[in-house]
């Protein structure tokens, strides 16, 4: 908890997440479908010798999956014993903001009420704080669903 | 501070894993002073180490097992079986608490002074009232332990970290893909012969630094084996039943994931033997059997398997009262129970909830979870195969794979993507242009008739919601049977290629799909999924219904017709022959790089996988750059065959149509009205350079039935290449020797020999016995054959 944060655009939305949960950003390059699966899963992509999974956050939040010419860019992280790779729209910024996260305020869309809980301030504009396995505990309900 | 304590924690638990065995032993021969010092150390070093560490509770119990310990050691005592009871019982209260201390829970608060009074309990003072002691009052012997290694002096070792090792694992796998990288880009750009020289040598280091890794990953069987000496005493000792147990083969290694998975089965498939195998003494006594049960645990390496053998001399499985039992349970009809064969009855016991035991003991019910231990050995790639001989006792043996993470796969094309499929999945691989294959479609369904057998099809890309693409060649059917379910035809665009693939867990999003088992990263650098036979046929929803009536008419009339066919494979020799060989003995055939043949000393040979292999038909030399191989094994030896093409698979007669011994062949047979030279697999395997040991031979042995062409051309080069001394046909003038051997197909003749004083050796066409009085020796089981002629000769 040292107020670290990565500062997004996330499925179209200004987002900070924890910097102690971002194991990298890195430009994607070849996605290999996987075929059978919802649009949450983009497909695999490999690292080096690992081999992270594509999930698409604008497919798990609003249910439209980005189209694969604005596949650019993915946050790299470790949930819980796999990697994934969550793609995102940009990156702004890496910041440490000594207030932290402060209380959400205001109706928050219902679309995006599951994986955030609080909001930064950076930069003149609250940032809205998600959990990066969130999305992939909403990404294995609209499975189930 | 934490650190000592994780020491001790992971010292303690190691040394009591390695004792439990030492104690039996110990027991079963009190005066064995090296087992009673390791015991007396361990105490010892509990004692001293956990004073230090200030756990009292520790200290008090080994405090108390030193004492008595010491007792014994000095004559005072004597390690009677309610002292080792109570020893036993005490190291267990220690490994309790070792694991309460690592995982930082509260210790459970037992009282430790009824074990500590159960040690000091004499067994003249007469009531024994701990529970530990409990067992000890069946008066039964101790289970005695014989390990076929002596210890041996342990290697230097060293603790690290798993973690460290799989970080080393991943550097290393990047290491290769870096490799291949480079090695594409300099494919590409430079010709320097130099560079190459030094990328080449960049190669070796890269693949000999992977082989060693992956050698941290293997773990030696005994850990496996470490568990059972204990738990066969417990447990003989509860049922009142003595049982010798020979442990054997600690020394072969196996992936440490590979260990894990195969302790429940193992442990399973132990407690049964003695629950519901092995008889009581009585029991046994009156069965004419000796009053100690034997039960053998054996593992050994066999190619990229490890074979693990559980055998025991009980009672073996009443396939009588399991078919009654299914009878009754509703699951199978009294019809269908007539029809099956003796090891279709047998592999009832894996159905599920279904026992032999007359009564579900606490321990084992025979039967119940047999289900489950087939699954889980199965879901690691693995085998279960069960010998019984009513009344003798029951042969169980687990072949699983040698590592979890590296399994032969075929890579597939459909829909644009490929995806690899276990090879162990695949039964068969046809294209639909295959004149023994049609696909016919009523209603949606599809059905794919293979050699009159009707399979469910599936094309991939429907399973899987692709688009099937439009192709020019024929689309490939294989036949996929899962582990549990029935056989099913599964269509692909294509078969491309056989690899080893290096496989690793896919996210549980991706698993959550059911179709897939995993995924693994191909040299391209281009994540591949994994197909999960079973799942497709779950989410294709393909009706699990047993078919068999096709196939069984379809075997009944090829028996009727008194020949029997076996699968070949058609191809074009390199000279330009078509030839026909037996399908079994083809492990595989694939295009190998001319460059890696080459002639020594006058024998040809090829570089694979790091080892040299001999080719049997000699050629080292071919036009262009790749040539088609097929690669033999007959168990043990390999060897490489090149040919031209191969053609298909076709069914052969077993007996070549004529039979004419010639070299490599055995004779010719005729199919769809051509006439094609048939190998002979025996010469094939026989040729290969060997050093066979040549034990000195005293009888004869004699192949009455000199006429049979099975007999001639397959069965005598194979004694003759064994060392036998071997006469076709009974001998005109010198008499029969007692100490020949008759070797012989017909039961009639059987009984000639008989009569003639000397041993026989009947064999059969079938690989099932025709019942269990019937003595004879399927004629391709060359281990049992051998076994037979050895035995008999010695």
């Amino acid at each position: 908890m040292d107020n670290l944060y990565l500062f997004a655009i996330l499925a179209g939305t200004r987002v900070a997440v924890e910097a102690s949960e971002v194991e990298a950003v890195v430009k994607l390059t070849d996605i290999s479908p996987v075929p059978g699966m919802g649009a949450h899963v983009a497909g695999l992509s490999a690292l080096r010798s690992r081999v992270l999974t594509i999930v698409d956050v604008a497919a798990i939040v609003h249910g439209l999956p980005t189209p694969s010419d604005r596949r650019g860019l993915a946050i790299i992280a470790d949930i819980s014993g796999h990697s994934y790779g969550l793609m995102l729209d940009s990156v702004l910024d890496i910041c440490r903001v000594p207030e932290g996260a402060a209380p959400l305020r205001g109706q928050l869309d219902r679309s995006w009420s599951p994986y955030a809980s609080a909001v930064v301030e950076y930069d003149g504009h609250p940032w809205l704080l998600v959990s990066l396995p969130a999305f992939i505990d909403g990404a294995s309900a609209a499975q189930a669903a | 501070m934490d650190e000592l304590l994780q020491e001790f924690i992971s010292e303690t638990q190691e040394t009591l894993e390695a004792l439990a065995g030492e104690v039996v032993a110990w027991e079963a021969d009190p005066s064995d002073r090296d087992r009673l010092d390791a015991i007396f150390r361990f105490f010892h070093t509990v004692k001293g180490s956990c004073g230090f560490l200030n756990l009292p509770r520790f200290e008090r119990l080994s405090h108390a097992a030193e004492d008595v310990l010491a007792d014994i050691r000095a004559g005072e005592r004597q390690p009677d079986p309610a002292t080792v009871s109570a020893v036993l019982g005490l190291m267990d209260r220690i490994g309790e608490l070792t694991e309460a201390v690592a995982m930082g829970a509260a210790l459970p608060n037992e009282n430790d002074d009824y074990l500590i009074a159960a040690l000091h309990a004499r067994p003249d003072a007469g009531a024994l009232e701990a529970p530990a002691a409990d067992a000890a009052q069946g008066a039964a012997a101790p289970a005695s332990v014989a390990r076929a290694q002596a210890s041996q002096a342990a290697p230097r070792t060293i603790r690290l970290p798993l973690s460290l090792i799989d970080q080393l694992m991943n550097g290393v796998s990047d290491m290769v893909l870096a490799r291949n990288e480079m090695s594409r880009k300099l494919r590409e750009r430079s010709n320097d012969a130099e560079l190459d020289t030094v990328f080449e040598r960049l190669s070796t280091c890269v693949a000999d630094m992977r082989d060693v890794i992956s050698k941290t990953r293997m773990q030696r069987v005994d850990r496996l084996f470490a568990a059972i000496p204990r738990m066969v005493r417990d447990l003989g000792r509860d049922l009142g039943k003595r049982i010798d147990l020979t442990l054997e083969g600690g020394d072969v290694e196996m992936d440490r994931e590979m260990v894990e998975m195969v302790v429940d089965p193992l442990t399973h498939i132990v407690r049964n033997s003695i629950d519901h195998g092995i008889e009581t003494p009585e029991r046994r006594r009156a069965a004419g059997k000796p009053e100690a049960g034997r039960l053998r645990v054996e593992a050994r390496q066999s190619g990229n398997q490890i074979v693990i053998m559980i055998s025991d001399d009980g009672a073996g499985i009443d396939t009588g009262r399991l078919v009654d039992k299914a009878i009754a349970a509703g699951r199978l009809t009294a019809d269908a129970a007539a029809r099956m064969t003796e090891q279709e009855k047998l592999d009832l016991i894996f159905m599920a909830g279904l026992s032999t035991a007359q009564q579900v003991t606490a321990i084992s019910g025979r039967g119940v979870g047999m289900d489950v231990v087939r699954a889980n050995v199965e879901r690691i790639g693995g085998l279960i195969s069960l010998e019984n001989h009513p009344g003798q006792g029951l042969c169980i043996t687990l072949r699983v794979p040698l590592t979890l993470t590296i399994i032969p796969g075929l890579i597939v094309r459909a829909g644009g993507q490929h995806f690899a499929i276990p090879r162990a999945a695949v039964v068969e691989i046809l294209h639909d242009n295959n004149d023994m294959l049609q696909i016919s479609e009523v209603g949606g369904a599809k059905i794919a008739t293979i050699r009159a057998v009707r399979h469910s099809m599936v094309d991939l890309e429907a399973v899987l919601g692709m688009e099937k693409e439009p192709q020019r060649v024929p689309r490939a059917i294989m036949v996929v049977r899962s582990s549990t379910g029935m056989p099913f035809a599964l269509g692909v665009a294509a078969v491309d290629n056989h690899e080893e693939l290096v496989i690793r867990p896919a996210s549980p999003l991706v698993m959550a799909s059911g179709v897939y088992a995993g995924m693994t990263l191909p040299d391209n650098g281009r994540p591949m999924l994994l197909l999960d036979a079973a799942g497709l046929a779950s989410v294709a929803r393909l009706p699990d219904v047993v078919e068999d009536d096709a196939a069984r008419r379809q075997e009944e009339e090829s028996e009727a017709a008194g020949v029997e066919m076996v699968a070949a494979l058609r191809f074009e020799e390199l000279s330009g022959e078509r030839r026909l060989l037996k399908l079994s003995l083809i492990e595989r055939v694939e295009d190998i790089d001319t460059s890696l043949f080459g002639r020594s000393g006058g024998q040809a040979f090829v570089r694979l996988d790091g080892r040299l292999i001999t080719v049997v038909n000699g050629y080292s030399t071919f036009a262009g750059d790749k040539v088609c191989a097929l690669r033999l094994r007959d168990g043990e030896q390999e060897t490489c065959y090149p040919v031209a093409a191969v053609l298909d698979i076709v069914q052969m007669p077993l007996v070549p149509d004529m039979v004419a011994l010639h070299g490599l062949l055995s004779g010719v047979s005729v199919i769809d009205g051509e006439h094609l030279e048939v190998l002979s697999p025996f010469a094939l395997f026989a040729s290969l350079p060997q050093e066979r040991p040549d034990p000195a031979r005293q009888g004869r042995c004699i192949l009455v039935e000199s006429e049979d062409g099975w007999t001639r051309e397959i069965l005598a080069p194979l004694l003759r290449q064994a060392g036998h001394d071997v006469t076709l046909g009974l001998p005109a003038e010198a008499p029969v020797d007692p100490r020949d051997i008759i070797l012989c197909n017909g039961p009639d003749t059987a009984q000639a020999g008989e009569m003639l004083g000397c041993r026989v050796v009947q064999l059969r066409a079938s690989p099932r016995a025709a019942g269990p009085q019937d003595g004879s020796i399927y004629r391709y089981d060359q281990d049992a054959l051998m076994a037979a002629i050895g035995g008999r000769q010695g």
